[in-house]
């Protein structure tokens, strides 16, 4: 090659990540990487003889299982080989504290965990290229058509992306080796789990059995669902980086900011989602609402245990940097750390969950089912919270009000029938649903129809009001915090806009 | 350049840094010494942006490593107490990852490279694989690494720790010359008769707090009240000793190796009448010497743990 050309790739590869670049040139001389592809090929070589040797033979499936064979091997690479390669990349350079020498440099950790990312796309691209022949071969053998092939490809594609995020968020989770150990193994059997996943879509759409919300068997209800599960897939991951980033940033910096918009995203596809089946039949309606509380309330309850658990205290630079006034300011507003700004951004949601399903125009039970939903994620993320901020408000508990509020739950499930067995003394063992239960949310939930006939639906309703008394505290702790730091922060010496050593100067 | 403003870091209630407050001015080198968990590291990873204090601030080229970290890492340099290098990376392909990392593109990027390799005298390196090559070396290309991005600060920590003596007087040229293009270097070392030689001043710092900054000759003069002095006399005279306790200013007088080493508590004046009245009193005096103080001895001095 000339060396005019090397230069033009050179400077064309100053375009790619930096991480990406140094990744691909460590994967193209590291040992797993040359194994793992002549493994492929050797794999992808055996099965195209032996399908060739089929279709000899006269068997009209031989291009089939040539495909399915195929496919096999390209997911173990995909959903194993690339994805803890992704893993052990992060690990190591944590493990070396290398990372601290790119932290020091111009790479933000967003830039990090993408470039990352990027050399897993390429290291599963040039799987595929190595099967791709062979894919071919496939085709040709016939029983396969050309958009099965590409359409299979293309979720892999992603599951794999996907994947490979998900094992470099668990990576960034671990500092010390026993732990990332610990989080090795665990991702392992993250892997083995994926992999079953990956089947449970394919036999539902296989047997039509998503009740009456089925895709059906129209081309355009297939393309729906993958275009559903593509857009899931792709938003989660993106919120994988996120969750990554925001692990390998310095506490000094807003980390919360790009979450909650994420996050936010995150909700409106699942509205997005549910509302599609607004011209449907009734029942169709039904599930959907029902799909909404279930996926939506999930969803509320993990983004309250982070938000409504954050620190008030605010460091000191997302403080100056909340001063600057802004274009988009007030637009920004909800998502901006502090000021009990998490609580509100809960609360903001369960009202678009609310909202999303009252478009359907259900009955009173079922939109005040998804209030109870939104009732119980208040009561148990918001009063472990407000407790402790009433005494400390200033104190640096994250992660101890996270582990309360999840406490809370597992002790809800159970203490009622403990209490009832040991304190009632009772003789009859009944694990019917009945009142003591109503602290239960699963059961609650579950249960509502009779909640509601029984009218037992005024004590989920209190405890939702409790939770809202506690949101509403911790919005008005977080404010007072806030306005207190940021007045502080504001008497600091001025320096002049875009002065060295002024937090302005940043932007 | 370099200014550390009341710089505060605890760890679970342990004060790792307590009120460090010290400056550098540009092109100067300054030794951080201190011993093991003294602190000198936690004070070069803030300054390096890689931890923040809980209180006070420093300010690198004006700039706040609170504040603006992005603006600090782009005129900064550091280089930790460890390696540092990648499994199947070429030396090129290494600094070339760092230049590029710092945003640096194109021929800028090829040109910073090629600079630095043949700098650090590693041109014959440049396709070795970097985790095969010798710990000194190694040091070498994490060097070269720090200054790829021609940072007007350096922070070295530990630079030539587990070099042998050839590779420490390499690397003692390299900093001299780096701090002779301009550069500011804050560098902590063990070996304390080598940060003599590369140093300007020193800051030294125990659990946590700083207890004395300056030239090696300004912290002792601050630290000691008096003067180290020392006679030798061609010929032995037992009187020397009682003559030398009967003069004013004069204690502990002591023999070490032949020559009488003694505290003086006077000035220069004094110190020139001092040695004529020995002259007078008929004494041979073949030297007569101030002992020169090190940076062993100011760190015995000023410190109260064991000497590294």
């Amino acid at each position: 090659m000339s060396a005019a050309l090397l230069r033009w790739l050179d400077d064309a590869s100053d375009r790619l990540s930096a991480i990406a670049v140094k990744e691909v040139r460590q994967v193209v001389r590291s040992r797993e990487f040359t194994y793992a592809f002549f493994a492929s090929l050797v794999a992808a070589l055996a099965i195209a003889f032996f399908g060739a040797a089929d279709a000899l033979t006269g068997s009209g499936t031989s291009g089939t299982w040539t495909f399915v064979a195929l496919m096999v091997c390209l997911t173990l690479l995909g959903l194993t080989v690339v994805p803890l390669g992704a893993f052990n990349a992060l690990r190591t350079e944590r493990m070396e504290q290398t990372f601290d020498l790119i932290t020091i440099t111009a790479l933000s950790p967003r830039r990090v965990v993408i470039g990352k990312l990027t050399a897993q796309v390429v290291k599963l691209v040039t799987f595929f290229a190595a099967v791709a022949p062979f894919m071919a071969m496939s085709f040709l053998l016939g029983g396969i058509d050309f958009v099965t092939i590409l359409i299979s490809l293309g979720v892999l594609f992603i599951l794999s992306m996907w994947t490979s995020a998900a094992f470099l968020f668990l990576s960034t989770l671990a500092k010390s080796r026993a732990t990332s150990g610990l989080v090795f193994g665990a991702a392992g059997f993250l892997v083995i789990f994926v992999l079953f996943l990956s089947r449970i879509p394919m036999l539902v759409f296989g047997r039509g059995g998503m009740g009456a919300m089925s895709f059906g068997t129209s081309r355009a209800a297939t393309w729906w669902a993958l275009a559903i599960m593509a857009s899931g897939c792709v938003m989660t991951l993106i919120n994988l980086v996120l969750l990554a980033e925001n692990r390998l940033a310095v506490p000094t910096v807003n980390r919360v900011t790009p979450l909650r918009i994420g996050f936010l995203g995150q909700f409106l596809l699942i509205a997005g989602w549910v509302l599609s089946y607004l011209g449907e039949p009734p029942r169709v309606q039904e599930d959907a609402i029902g799909a909404l509380g279930v996926i939506g309330g999930l969803h509320l309850g993990l983004v309250a245990l982070f938000a409504v658990t954050e620190d008030l205290v605010l460091p000191r630079r997302a403080l100056l940097e909340m001063q600057r006034p802004g274009p988009r300011g007030w637009l920004l507003a909800l998502f901006r750390p502090g000021g009990g700004r998490g609580a509100a951004w809960v609360l903001a949601q369960m009202a678009l969950l609310v909202a999303a399903g009252a478009i359907f125009q259900p009955d009173g039970s079922t939109l005040r089912w998804l209030v109870a939903i939104c009732a119980y994620v208040c009561f148990f993320t918001g009063i472990p919270a407000y407790f402790y901020r009433r005494i400390r408000p200033r104190g640096t508990a994250t992660l101890k009000l996270r582990v309360a509020a999840l406490l809370m739950l597992p002790i809800a499930l159970i203490l009622p029938d403990i209490l009832y067995y040991v304190m009632g003394k009772s003789e009859v063992f009944d694990l019917g649903f009945g009142r003591r239960h109503l602290i239960n949310p699963f059961r609650t939930l579950a249960n509502w129809p009779f909640v509601e006939s029984s009218g037992w639906s005024v004590v989920p309703f209190l405890l939702g009001l409790a939770g809202l008394v506690a949101y509403l505290g911790l919005i008005q702790l977080g404010a007072r915090t806030t306005a207190e730091d940021m007045a502080i922060a504001a008497e600091a010496p001025p320096i002049a806009d875009g002065e060295p050593g002024s937090a302005d100067a940043l932007y | 350049m370099l200014e550390l403003d009341g710089l505060v870091r605890h760890f679970d209630g342990v004060r790792a840094v307590d009120d460090v407050s010290f400056s550098v001015e540009r092109g100067k080198v300054l030794g951080f010494i201190g011993h093991n968990g003294a602190g000198k590291t936690t004070t070069m990873r803030i300054l390096a942006t890689l931890d923040t204090p809980q209180r006070g601030d420093a300010r690198i080229g004006g700039y706040s490593v609170v504040d603006a970290p992005e603006q600090v890492r782009r005129i900064t340099g550091f280089m930790p107490d460890y390696a540092g290098v990648y499994a199947n990376t070429t030396v090129t392909e290494y600094l070339d990852f760092f230049a590029r990392a710092h945003d640096l593109r194109g021929e800028t990027r090829r040109r910073a490279v090629d600079t630095i390799i043949e700098f650090m005298g590693i041109g014959e390196l440049r396709d070795r694989d970097v985790e095969s090559l010798s710990k000194g070396l190694k040091q070498r290309v994490a060097l070269g690494r720090a200054i790829v991005h021609d940072p007007e600060v350096l922070i070295l920590d530990e630079p030539a720790a587990n070099l042998d003596p050839r590779a420490r007087i390499e690397f003692r040229t390299l900093i001299r010359e780096l701090a002779g293009d301009g550069k500011t270097i804050l560098l902590s070392s063990h070996i304390l008769t080598e940060l003599a030689e590369m140093c300007d001043a020193v800051a030294v710092i125990e659990r946590g707090r700083i207890l004395a900054t300056g030239t090696v000759q300004e912290i002792l003069r601050g630290v000691r009240q008096r003067r180290v002095l020392s006679v030798r006399l061609a010929a032995a005279d037992e009187r020397i000793e009682r003559f030398l306790l009967e003069q004013p200013g004069v204690v502990n007088v002591h023999d070490v190796g032949g020559r009488l080493q003694f505290e003086f508590d006077g000035g220069d004046a004094e110190q020139v009448a001092l040695i004529g009245r020995l002259i007078a009193a008929g004494f041979p005096v073949l030297e007569f010497s101030a002992h020169k103080a090190g940076l062993e001895d100011l760190f015995i001095e000023i410190t109260e743990g064991p000497a590294q």
